[in-house]
């Protein structure tokens, strides 16, 4: 059995991944660019690695790919090191940022090259271009030079290159990143459906959170080399393992607040208010940092004290900025047409329990 | 019409003036029924481009100035590229020495490097051989080479080539259908213009050059010393028609600029 993708959490080693990178590592002179990573891939899944750049998940991509060799570590492909084999053999399918496209060859020769590399004959050839650029909905531009494309026409010439060889795995070197924000929207949502319905197992490098949050079924979250989380993409955003991961994931609230226990009751007490806050989290008693996004917060008629200092119409939501006792809160409403308070207005916040991380003061942002 | 200013358009047309009038003049004086050069002249004739074939020295020197300088061009194209690729891609030591030495002949007078061949080729044995003159040759059209070369590998996407590699070329099949495309600019470039560096050499020629095969420029230099008629005008045409009518059937071809701009060649 391979560990079904949406598992929580990381996922153990198990024999029998699809792909195995164990204690992966690249050392350069002056710096450590991967620092021991470990992953477990099952066939068929989508993972994005995450972080701002310089963080290793290009590198780790690339040595996956073949074209930088570990320092450390071990690449196992279906049971099988892959550090052994020679980039042109190992079978994958790369899309580039800059997409790559051989600006010599039309759309078309482009899809065929890598199944020329591997002598399929003419006939069968040309059915899997056609097939592959319908794929992509680009059959009318088959016989166009890339430079006559847009960036999203070249972008799935690209992809439908990296398809056609029926990769064993996809990896995705931040693919979307030079594309417009409509383009971008409209492109993840066909990737998502493309990769479903053919089932390739997907290794995607990006920056972008959306984009991570879109796409993937597991997010691998790094920073300066080192894996900070992996998880589904809701456990991640929900509860951070980390201070940078809370931080890199969209907004979040840091409030300092203080826990109480009484025997099975667990409170934490912020601004003076106190408030129930998870069990699992309540070993400790003392000064924590309470965190929760910005959308879990909501207006009631009490909580937490809060004087509304801005607020921001940003179309399908408000944006709210408030000053509490405990720091500024940032509260994100959607636009429901309920009436909204006004700068100025003093309010009380609230949240559900559940929606709450708190880890120990100091590791604040 | 035209976006530059009168001032910018009068500029424009004083430097073509000044570069083309020349070759203008000499296309002009070629034909001159006179024994010696005139212009104006009274009159039109063929009879210094007859005249030609009366010197078969001449029509000798000119194939051999061919093939010298293909031979040489083609062989420093061929050192040019592996070596403009491993500059262009590795930091190694002695990286900035290698490139300095290709380079060097640019900055050594002609007439300094023809004496130094003279002397280190009758040092060899080789003095007056048409290897001596491929070899000086092909070391001063190597920084032509080299340098525009360069200029294209240095601007080469690396992720080409991972791409073509991650669909599973290697080696002779990847440099063949992605690497030489790609940089093919730099390197048709290079070769004209090593090539054209090599068929007008004269200074270093001179002296290397053994006096019974000698290239054409230097055949012609020395014609001019002895004699003052229109036959060198005569010749010089001839090679200016060749030249434009070579430029026309590439043109026709391939088309200049689009080999130029890299957009030919590499299609299965």
């Amino acid at each position: 059995m391979l560990a079904r993708p949406g598992t929580a959490g990381s996922a153990p080693m198990t024999a029998d991944a699809f792909l195995a990178l164990d204690g992966l590592t690249k050392r350069y002179a002056d710096h450590v660019a991967v620092d021991a990573l470990s992953l477990d891939v099952a066939q068929g899944e989508f993972i994005s690695l995450l972080g701002p750049s310089g963080c290793g998940k290009t590198t780790t991509l690339q040595m996956i790919a073949g074209f930088v060799d570990p320092s450390g570590g071990a690449i196992n492909l279906e049971g099988r090191d892959l550090v052994r084999v020679k980039p042109a053999q190992r079978g994958l399918g790369i899309v580039f940022q800059s997409y790559a496209l051989f600006p010599h060859m039309t759309a078309a020769e482009n899809v065929a090259f890598g199944l020329e590399m591997q002598k399929v004959p003419k006939a069968e050839r040309q059915a899997r271009v056609s097939e592959a650029l319908a794929l992509v909905g680009l059959s009318a531009l088959s016989d166009r030079y890339p430079r006559r494309m847009s960036g999203g026409q070249q972008q799935r010439v690209a992809l439908a290159r990296a398809l056609v060889i029926k990769p064993r795995i996809l990896l995705l070197d931040e693919p979307l990143s030079n594309l417009d924000a409509k383009l971008r929207e409209e492109m993840q949502i066909e990737l998502r459906q493309l990769q479903r319905s053919l089932g390739t197992t997907t290794i995607l490098v990006t920056h972008d959170q959306h984009e991570a949050m879109a796409l993937s079924d597991r997010i691998v979250v790094m920073n300066a080399g080192k894996v900070e989380q992996i998880g589904r993409p809701q456990d991640v955003y929900e509860r951070p393992a980390t201070p940078f991961v809370a931080n890199f994931l969209g907004k979040t609230n840091v409030f300092e607040a203080n826990i109480t226990r009484e025997g099975d009751d667990v409170k934490a007490d912020v601004g003076g208010v106190r408030c129930p806050c998870p069990r699992h989290v309540a070993d400790s008693a003392g000064p924590v940092m309470l965190t929760v996004r910005p959308e879990k917060i909501s207006f009631a008629d009490q909580g937490l004290a809060c004087r509304i200092s801005s607020r921001v119409f940003q179309g399908t939501h408000w944006l709210f900025i408030g000053e509490t006792p405990s720091g500024t809160a940032t509260i994100v409403c959607q636009n429901d047409g309920v009436a909204k308070p006004e700068e100025g207005d003093a309010v009380h916040l609230a949240w559900r329990p559940e929606d709450v991380a708190l880890r120990a003061s100091g590791g604040g942002r | 019409m035209s976006r530059n200013g009168p001032l910018a358009l009068i500029f424009h047309v004083l430097v073509m003036v000044f570069m083309l009038a020349p070759i203008l003049i000499v296309c002009v004086v070629a034909f001159t029924p006179e024994g010696y050069l005139s212009l104006p002249t009274n009159g039109l004739s063929l009879r210094w481009f007859r005249a030609i074939a009366n010197y078969p020295e001449f029509i000798s020197a000119f194939g051999d100035s061919l093939w010298l300088a293909a031979l040489s061009s083609v062989i420093a194209v061929g050192i040019s590229v592996p070596a403009a690729l491993v500059v262009a891609r590795h930091h190694f030591p002695g990286r900035n020495i290698l490139c300095a030495l290709i380079l060097s002949p640019l900055m050594i007078p002609h007439v300094v490097l023809g004496v130094a061949f003279l002397r280190f080729f009758t040092q060899i044995g080789v003095s007056g051989t048409k290897i001596s003159l491929i070899l000086a040759h092909v070391v001063i059209v190597l920084p032509f080479a080299f340098r525009l070369t360069l200029s294209t590998t240095t601007g080469l996407d690396r992720s080409l080539e991972q791409a073509a590699i991650s669909l599973g070329a290697s080696g002779a099949t990847l440099f063949r259908r992605v690497t030489l495309p790609l940089i093919l600019p730099g390197v048709v470039s290079g070769l004209v213009l090593a090539f054209i560096n090599s068929f007008d050499e004269v200074t270093m020629t001179v002296f290397i050059a053994a006096p019974g095969a000698t290239t054409l420029p230097v055949r012609m230099f020395l014609y001019i010393q002895d004699n003052i008629d229109p036959l060198v005008t005569s010749i010089s045409a001839a090679l200016i028609a060749l030249t434009v009518i070579v430029m026309a059937v590439i043109e026709k071809l391939f088309g200049l600029e689009r080999l130029l701009a890299g957009e030919g060649g590499g299609r299965s």
